[in-house]
């Protein structure tokens, strides 16, 4: 089942184990490399936290469900906590062809809600298969000539 | 239909990897070979409050593309110092400077005042014409010959160069094909 960014942001984390309320999502990091979704942040700030993809049980219309309390963990390194800033978030950001002209910026991103593999990007009103994203930073995120108009 | 635009416009770009989307630098200076009609490299600015004169060059063979709103390389080591950038990238460009040069036809006329260069927009940065400041007055744009004879005063062209005077960068885009066609160049 295909899943968007901006509708799963704000549904609420439980726990597999004690049906316990962890948070809500705030955010979801992006592998840019692989494609897909490493991991869902929960909550902001100093309590945020991040469940690795492997962790959830179920990413489900309702509820997200991760196979226990353990699976939340803080921020590994700088990358993961930049992401929890908001970072390296692709919604928003700014949309660069890999020949240099600006496409406009990500609206939303849809994924595959079994596996994390992302599928599309939304930049206006066009539908960018994933796979044309060569990469992503602080500046852009970089899409492959196919996207460009010609 | 070619998109061009003017070194003056590439100035500023920020310098953008393909595979971080991480902004490295911005345009400094466009250095150019004028016999040889092509980018040698960009100099280039350090990005934000740091802004700066930027030690590393970008060599032209490691240019990606130039775009309308970015120049993109593969990534950080597209970068180098100018030592150990390939011809004179790291040297001062006065000495070989086209602008300001008088464009005269083989036939002795002068079309104009060299005031900037026009590359290919998508590219890695092919210089496809110059911008001149009319004899006539007022600005206009001609293609550029594969080979040029260059003095840092005059820039000799050939006769049919005159009919090919376009008054704006889109007329440029549309003639660089069909002139040289005509002049036999592919």
């Amino acid at each position: 089942m295909s899943e968007s960014f901006l509708r799963s942001t704000g549904r609420k984390v439980i726990s597999r184990a004690s049906a316990k309320e962890l948070g809500a999502v705030n955010t979801l990091l992006v592998d840019v490399e692989q494609r897909r979704i490493a991991a869902v942040v929960i909550g902001r700030g100093k309590n945020a936290h991040l469940v690795e993809w492997a962790q959830i049980s179920g990413f489900g219309p309702d509820a997200v469900m991760v196979v226990d309390e353990g699976a939340l963990r803080p921020p590994a390194d700088d990358r993961e906590a930049a992401a929890i800033e908001g970072r390296l978030e692709l919604v928003g950001k700014r949309v660069l062809s890999e020949r240099g002209n600006e496409l406009g910026q990500i609206g939303d991103l849809t994924f595959d809600a079994h596996t994390g593999a992302l599928e599309d990007l939304l930049i206006g009103d066009l539908h960018v298969p994933a796979g044309s994203l060569l990469g992503s930073g602080s500046y852009a995120a970089v899409l492959d000539k196919s996207q460009e108009p010609s | 239909m070619k998109l061009l635009m003017t070194a003056s416009q590439i100035r500023g770009l920020p310098v953008v990897t393909v595979r971080g989307g991480e902004d490295l630098a911005e345009v400094r200076d466009v250095i150019y070979d004028p016999e040889a009609g092509r980018l040698v490299g960009l100099t280039l600015n350090k990005r934000g409050f740091l802004a700066g004169r930027c030690r590393e060059v970008l060599p032209a063979e490691a240019i990606h593309a130039v775009g309308q709103h970015a120049v993109m390389v593969l990534d950080e080591s597209s970068l180098v110092a100018p030592e150990d950038a390939p011809g004179d990238v790291g040297r001062p460009a006065t000495e070989r400077n086209v602008l300001g040069n008088d464009v005269l036809t083989e036939g002795g006329t002068s079309l104009g005042k060299v005031t900037d260069l026009v590359l290919l927009v998508g590219s890695s940065g092919e210089v496809v014409g110059y911008q001149i400041d009319k004899a006539g007055g007022g600005l206009g744009y001609i293609p550029l010959p594969a080979q040029v004879s260059v003095s840092g005063v005059a820039l000799v062209v050939p006769n049919l160069t005159g009919d090919f005077v376009q008054d704006d960068l889109v007329g440029l885009g549309a003639a660089v094909d069909e002139f040289r066609a005509r002049l036999g160049l592919k």
